[in-house]
């Protein structure tokens, strides 16, 4: 006698339930289509644009940031370093090598939110391409570590997880039609906890 | 049993067809979205400097070395025009429509001189911009927007200590208003 109306609300509750997890799911774990992924670095030069896919428009509306324009620059995130892992706040990573061409950039650190870490403006938090110290070659190497270390280092003092953030500014890579071979710096594990 | 998988089958479908109503719905409710937060800062016409930390509504300069300022501005009834002028290592503006899509975007290169003058108009404003050019805007840069409603961003980079006070100036003295003839 109750079948019929167990059944519909089964249907129901999975149209609904499934419906609704699903596209929080789905706006939670990406930006959206067309990305540039090199190594561990993900940009979406287009993510600011008329032609954004459905995600993309859905998922900038529910973060709400300011994104960068064409002729701004383009940011590129890493969650992972080069071997797949999550970066960890308890480890100690090289960022190491050179970044497409750009009239400038900037490398900070950020929560898995995308919220700006800021350790204290005692300690260094960020570096750019004025500031850093180079090799011979103009290549670089980056400390990102909680404990202090020689040459340019990145302080990050958080729990759990982070990610890089490296923006490039007025660069040709933001309207890239994948002609420009680009080479963005590795990010290599030196080691975990105090050692 | 049947009837069982065949319900659960009917369901999926539904979750797919929400899926996808959810997804193309979302800009439009969300008010959270980037024009409703500068709208939410109360400063229509003029360049609102942001802080380091969130203010409540959630907007901060997210780069430790970009200053950002932001303007919402509204040319139904006249042109709007940005200027700016100063030297700083770099600076970037761009205009985003009331959907937070991308209308344009330069920075200190692509500008004449190096100074921002930018106007953006609606495409009959901008006929009769073309028509009779006022001398004011000999030097502009012009525009065409089909919203009539959208914001502005203008970042100004500060690489080192020592710029920070260029770079306010910068952002300060930065104009975001209506234009119109004398």
């Amino acid at each position: 006698m109750f079948r019929v109306p167990l059944l519909v609300a089964l249907a129901l509750l999975v149209a609904f339930g499934g419906g609704i997890t699903s596209a929080i799911w789905a706006l939670k774990a990406t930006v959206g289509f067309g990305s540039i992924a090199i190594g561990p670095w993900v940009a979406f030069p287009e993510a600011q644009t008329v032609a954004a896919d459905p995600y993309a428009k859905a998922h900038r509306a529910r973060v709400g940031d300011l994104l960068y324009g064409g002729a701004e620059g383009l940011k590129f995130t890493a969650a992972t370093d080069d071997t797949g892992a999550r970066l960890s706040a308890a480890c100690s990573y090289d960022i190491s090598g050179m970044t497409p061409p750009a009239r400038f950039w900037t490398l900070h650190t950020a929560t898995t939110d995308g919220a700006t870490l800021r350790p204290g403006s005692d300690l260094p938090s960020a570096v750019n391409s004025w500031t850093v110290l180079r090799a011979k070659d103009s290549s670089f190497v980056i400390h990102v570590s909680p404990v202090a270390q020689p040459d340019n280092w990145l302080a990050i003092r958080h729990t759990g997880n982070f990610q890089l953030v490296l923006t490039l500014l007025d660069t040709p890579t933001a309207g890239s039609s994948g002609l420009i071979d680009l080479a963005m710096p590795k990010i290599v594990k030196t080691g975990c906890g105090n050692a | 049993m049947r009837r069982a998988l065949f319900t659960f089958l009917v369901g999926l479908v539904g979750a797919a067809l929400l899926h996808i109503a959810l997804v193309l719905a979302l800009p439009r409710f969300t008010g959270r979205d980037a024009y409703t937060r500068v709208l939410g800062l109360l400063e229509m016409d003029s360049f609102f400097p942001l802080a380091a930390e969130p203010g409540p509504t959630g907007l901060d300069n997210n780069d430790p070395f970009l200053r950002t300022a932001v303007c919402s501005f509204s040319i139904a009834d006249a042109p709007a025009r940005f200027i700016a002028r100063g030297s700083v290592p770099f600076w970037s503006l761009s205009i985003f429509d009331s959907g937070s899509n991308e209308v344009f975007s330069m920075n200190d290169q692509t500008a004449v001189n190096g100074d921002l003058d930018l106007v953006v108009a609606t495409p009959i404003q901008l006929v009769e911009l073309r028509k009779m050019p006022p001398e004011a805007l000999a030097q502009s840069i012009m525009i065409e927007m089909k919203d009539e409603e959208g914001y502005a961003v203008l970042r100004a980079l500060a690489p080192l200590d020592s710029f920070e006070e260029q770079v306010r100036d910068f952002l300060t003295d930065s104009s975001c208003a209506p234009f119109r003839r004398q």
